[in-house]
């Protein structure tokens, strides 16, 4: 449930619109978007691929400007990165030359002296269950475990306001599931707004307090599903997770199909065009 | 053989790499200050690159001795001249391949960086130059051989003290053993710096980054 005063708003975008320039011309990937976050809610974006929701994410984060619209945190315009809305990558995106202490002390590096630092860092380390690594190198360690280095490097700056860009996308369902437990855990007790993106139907319904359902390009808000199911959840509970998931995944399923056809129909066509040649034609050429 | 002990008890062959070893390395040291600050600067500034880029690649090719002629020219018969070839063998590669390191960075580690709060100068100490790292020092061992052969053919054509000299002299006294064990010499400082510094570096880099 969100916490706060429900009048105070975290994020606001305000009718945001972003083009890209293209080689075959300028692309609108984002349609006058507006939305309110209030502070400590778990906002899903869900949509196809290429609907804009991670360059929705990137301009929220201060990564990439709007071309139109504004967007505010806490009323101020976002005009850059900065550590009070952390990004997690889908690649964790962990420094190489670092060991996993390391990394996930950098943000603090030149704010505290280095023992409060590495206190704090072996901290969130321990909170996400990787205590034992300290010295490991990225290298070394699973998809998960890299997932949950980047998640405690993140929370080691304490930010207001959580990004995450399909952080789990690559790792099997066994090490998401485990990974979905541990970040409900954490946000229960840091209470951060988080806004995450995936296509994945489950994980939304099993984190986002709202899931927001994108189209396909150019991304408008097609529709907005708040999940009223007390946390933390269990998604093999026989009763409500199921028309949520469905709800939710039909909505997906109409966007992607829309994106499917417009990659594939040309080559649909022509292929019907083959079959309709009569039969002593060698079919050998076209196919 | 004999001539090696000759040469040692002279003290010639001691004398004479001493004064190639220190040239290299004065020149070495030179060569990668200028040529990681010179690619730092290429990939930072898009004007630098556009401009200089295909003059550094053209000037890469060109052997390093040819730049002899011009040395002596500029500072005479001395010290600096040799100096000069050593570092106009060397520092280019350097550049060139800083440069290729900084542009093959995956532009996630910049972005992470970014969203945790550092830039400007603090990201290039420490996330840029790091990410690049690997690729800064492959080119540092290529602008160390190039130094190295740079130094001894300068040496062979500019008589002063040094490994190369020697080699002059046995040529002219027709000493094929001192040319041979000089050559040895030569060949064997080269092998010691290259699996001293170089085998160490890169075996950190590799326990680091797992590649």
């Amino acid at each position: 449930m969100t916490s706060g005063k429900s009048s105070e708003i975290r994020v606001s975008i305000e009718s945001i619109t972003k083009t890209f320039q293209a080689a075959q011309g300028p692309v609108l990937a984002l349609d006058e978007i507006s939305l309110q976050i209030k502070p400590g809610e778990f906002i899903c974006f869900v949509g196809p691929s290429g609907c804009g929701k991670t360059t929705l994410l990137n301009m929220i984060a201060g990564l990439e400007q709007p071309s139109k619209g504004k967007i505010k945190q806490d009323g101020q315009l976002i005009s850059g990165p900065g550590i009070s809305r952390v990004v997690i990558f889908q690649e964790a995106a962990l420094f190489p030359w670092l060991n996993v202490i390391q990394n996930v002390e950098f943000g603090l590096v030149g704010r505290m002296d280095a023992k409060k630092r590495r206190e704090i860092a072996k901290t969130f380390l321990h909170l996400v269950h990787l205590g034992k690594f300290e010295k490991a190198y990225p290298h070394q360690l699973s998809g998960g475990m890299k997932s949950r280095v980047a998640i405690a490097r993140a929370l080691v700056l304490n930010p207001s306001i959580l990004l995450m860009d399909e952080p789990f996308a690559a790792l099997d369902a066994q090490t998401r599931g485990l990974l979905h437990e541990e970040l409900q855990d954490i946000s229960q007790k840091t209470k951060q707004t988080i806004i995450f993106v995936t296509h994945n139907a489950r994980e939304a319904v099993r984190l986002a307090d709202r899931v927001l359902i994108f189209t396909a390009r150019p991304g408008k808000i097609k529709a907005e599903i708040p999940i009223e199911v007390p946390k933390p959840r269990d998604l093999t509970d026989p009763d409500w997770p199921t028309s949520y998931i469905r709800k939710i995944e039909s909505l997906l399923r109409e966007e992607i199909e829309k994106v499917l056809k417009e990659e594939v129909d040309d080559e649909w066509t022509l292929k019907k065009a083959d079959l309709l040649r009569p039969a002593g034609l060698d079919l050998g050429s076209g196919i | 053989m004999k001539a090696f002990v000759w040469g040692f008890q002279d003290r010639s062959f001691l004398t004479a790499a001493a004064v190639s070893v220190q040239r290299i390395v004065i020149g070495y040291l030179i060569s990668v200050f200028l040529g990681v600050a010179l690619g730092l600067l290429i990939g930072r500034f898009k004007i630098l690159d556009e401009t200089l880029g295909s003059l550094m690649l053209g000037l890469q090719v060109l052997p390093s001795i040819c730049w002899l002629p011009l040395a002596i020219l500029w500072f005479g018969l001395s010290e600096q001249a040799i100096q000069f070839v050593v570092v106009m063998g060397a520092f280019l590669s350097i550049a060139i391949a800083t440069d290729s390191g900084i542009r093959n960075i995956s532009p996630i580690y910049v972005r992470a960086a970014k969203t945790m709060g550092v830039q400007g100068f603090a990201l290039y100490r420490r996330v840029i130059v790091p990410a690049a790292l690997p690729s800064i020092i492959t080119g540092m061992k290529l602008g160390w051989s190039f130094a190295w052969r740079s130094l001894m053919a300068g040496e062979l054509l500019f008589v002063s003290v040094g490994l190369g000299q020697l080699l002059q002299t046995g040529r002219e006294l027709h000493d094929i053993a001192q040319v041979v064990a000089v050559m040895m010499m030569i060949a064997a400082i080269g092998l010691v710096f290259d699996r001293l510094i170089f085998a160490e570096l890169e075996k950190r880099i590799r326990l680091k980054w797992g590649v």
